[in-house]
């Protein structure tokens, strides 16, 4: 997010259409929520950090986003942190197209410079995006590979579901990619459930790259992978991230991960953004009470 | 409303030659771990640094010295007040209020900052540090590489070192890593906290040599150093800071003669 609180304050309810101040953001986010049943504005009071709590007392329904903006630029890597359930993986999901978003507004623009709401995109024109212009890779490498299918049948999939055909070109450009991301060559033909957790993560990030997407998305990329293989893939993450102009969102509970790929972060509770700010002021002088408590958490 | 008063104001504040005019500049930290409790770090900060000019910050511990160059570089977020600068390409913006994207681009651009320690970033090698910041300065990878060779050779640091990982190396020699990368190339404004205080004697007259170097070449400094010789031999204006106000601002040798003790008590 590119404004202090006090700016978004000032902001808040501005319509995407006012001239956009410095950027060309590959992606703006404007009032995104998800709400989990029902769906009624009534869900909406009594939810949020104020309250302690993202469960509507009116409906029972789980607020599990709710007036979410955010930019990011290409070239850069925006950071989300905030405790589990704040809807971290909810947002990435709605830019996704995983599942759609209960409201908001969201702006595209590729590397090419054409625009998409990617909220008024049907059901179609949102896959065809998934394939083409934005990639997920998720903590569960389960997720994001077909654990029966060799490492390079999985990279090949998205170049398949995007056109080509030639055979032979495709399995020349999953090589390139598995040679990027560091997984040896002799294993591309073998399942990917026989390979270690680093290994699936870097197959995972090598089939997120096939079709050079202008926005990439990463829900805890190295959680759960022993210290030493995380630090593998997290210097291939930044490596990646510093040599290509692609825009990145970056989820992590782990605040090293944070400092090492990002320059701003937004930080979530109970659904909302509670904090915006450059990533070494966030973790320097952090504002809201709920940021300055995971950071201190995250200080010891 | 505020935006628009300030930039009005701050063209005025910044006519072509000053680099950096702080106005009003107030910092409050409100630890809402400890009931809330407000430290009132900077209780109204005027100053101003020329083209070519060395600004020296002396005063007391806990006076808030660190804390106005981190107002500055926007690691710590000001409560009020303006941070007016003049950028290169003579815009004049204010580093309070400015949008996180654009001071994220203001700073590797035209704002050098050398803290006392180099957090180094993990497995990262010396010299990719040091031509991460020429890269930011819109170096191309080949002039960014060349040009941190030049900068780790003038701070003395030898080649056997480069490809290692900056956590690994001494205090000195990464309080000296973090020089060659804050002066890759002249940066508009350069601030400076303490950054020769983990040097032993010989680097740090190189160091200082190199500080009034640039300082020649037109950057403007704004510094905290802890030695008297350091700012005598490189100050060409001292700013006392005490319980957050300024105060005195001066020519060096007046102003340290004024305050003897006060401004390099520790
Ligand atoms: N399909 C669903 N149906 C109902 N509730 C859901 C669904 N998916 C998520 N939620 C709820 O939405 C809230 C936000 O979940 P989300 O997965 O976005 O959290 P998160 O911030 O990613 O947490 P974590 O750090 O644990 O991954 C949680 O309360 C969760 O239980
Ligand atoms: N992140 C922070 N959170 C809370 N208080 C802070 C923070 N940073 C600085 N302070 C407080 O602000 C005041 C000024 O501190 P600052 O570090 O700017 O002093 P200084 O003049 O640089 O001192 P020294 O010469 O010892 O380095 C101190 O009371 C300090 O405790
Ligand atoms: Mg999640
Ligand atoms: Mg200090």
């Amino acid at each position: 997010m590119s404004l202090t609180l006090h700016e978004r304050a000032q902001y808040a309810g501005a319509p995407l259409a006012s001239p956009a101040p410095a950027p060309a953001w590959t992606l703006s986010v404007r009032g995104l929520g998800k709400i989990y049943g029902d769906t009624s504005e009534e869900s909406i009071a009594g939810t949020g950090p104020e309250f302690g709590t993202a469960v509507s007392p009116n409906t029972g329904a789980i607020v599990a986003a709710w007036g979410v903006d955010l930019d990011v630029a290409p070239g850069e890597a925006l950071g989300v942190i905030g405790e589990s359930g704040s809807g971290k993986s909810t947002v990435l999901r709605c830019i996704a197209g995983d599942e759609p978003a209960t409201a908001g507004e969201m702006l595209f623009t590729d590397h090419g410079g054409s625009t998409e709401r990617l909220d008024q995109l049907s059901p179609t024109e949102r896959r065809r995006m998934r394939i083409s212009d934005i990639s997920v890779v998720y903590q569960d490498p389960a997720l994001g590979l077909t654990m029966d299918v060799s490492a390079g049948g999985n990279v090949a999939d998205p170049l398949t579901a995007a056109g080509w055909r030639n055979f032979g070109r495709i399995r020349s450009r999953a090589t390139e990619l598995l040679q990027r991301t560091e997984v040896p060559i002799a294993r591309m033909d073998h399942p990917v459930k026989a390979f270690s957790g680093g290994m699936k993560q870097r197959v995972q990030i090598a089939k997120s790259l096939a079709n050079d997407p202008s926005l990439l998305l990463l829900d805890e990329p190295t959680t759960g992978l022993d210290a030493s293989v995380a630090a593998g893939v997290l210097d291939l993450m930044r490596g990646l991230l510093e040599e290509t102009n692609v825009a990145a969102i970056v989820v992590s509970h782990d605040f090293s991960v944070i400092e090492m790929l990002t320059t701003r972060v937004i930080v979530m509770q109970h659904g909302r953004v509670v904090e915006a700010g450059l990533t070494d002021q966030l973790l320097e002088d952090p504002q809201h009470p709920y940021s300055q408590q995971l950071v201190a958490a995250a200080r010891g | 409303m505020r935006e628009m008063d300030s930039a009005l104001d701050l063209q005025k504040e910044l006519p072509e030659g000053r680099v950096l005019a702080v106005r009003g500049l107030t910092k409050d930290f409100t630890m809402h771990l400890v009931d809330g409790r407000v430290a009132h770090a900077l209780k109204g900060v005027d100053l101003e640094v020329e083209q070519g000019e060395h600004v020296a910050l002396a005063g007391p511990s806990g006076a808030g010295k660190s804390t106005l160059l981190r107002c500055v570089y926007r690691t710590y977020l000001t409560t009020s007040g303006a941070i007016g600068l003049r950028t290169s390409t003579g815009a004049v913006v204010d580093l309070a209020t400015m949008p996180d994207w654009d001071v994220a681009m203001l700073r590797g651009r035209e704002i050098g900052y050398v803290s006392q320690f180099l957090r180094a970033e993990p497995r990262r090698p010396v010299i990719e540090i040091v031509a991460r910041a020429g890269i930011a300065r819109g170096m191309e990878r080949g002039e960014a590489l060349d040009a941190a060779a030049v900068a780790l050779r003038r701070v003395g640091i030898d080649e056997a070192l480069w490809p290692v990982h900056a956590t690994v190396l001494s205090g000195g020699q990464k309080q000296r890593v973090n020089i060659a990368a804050g002066t890759i190339s002249p940066p508009r404004l350069l601030l400076l906290d303490e950054p020769v205080s983990a040097l032993d004697p010989v680097n740090r007259v190189s160091v200082l040599d190199l500080i009034a170097g640039l300082r020649e070449q037109g950057v403007a400094v704004l510094s905290v150093f802890h030695d008297l010789e350091a700012i005598e031999m490189l100050a060409t204006r001292v700013v006392v800071v005490e319980g957050g106000r300024v105060a005195a601002d001066g020519d060096p040798h007046e102003v340290l003669r004024a305050n003897h003790g006060l401004a390099v008590a520790r």
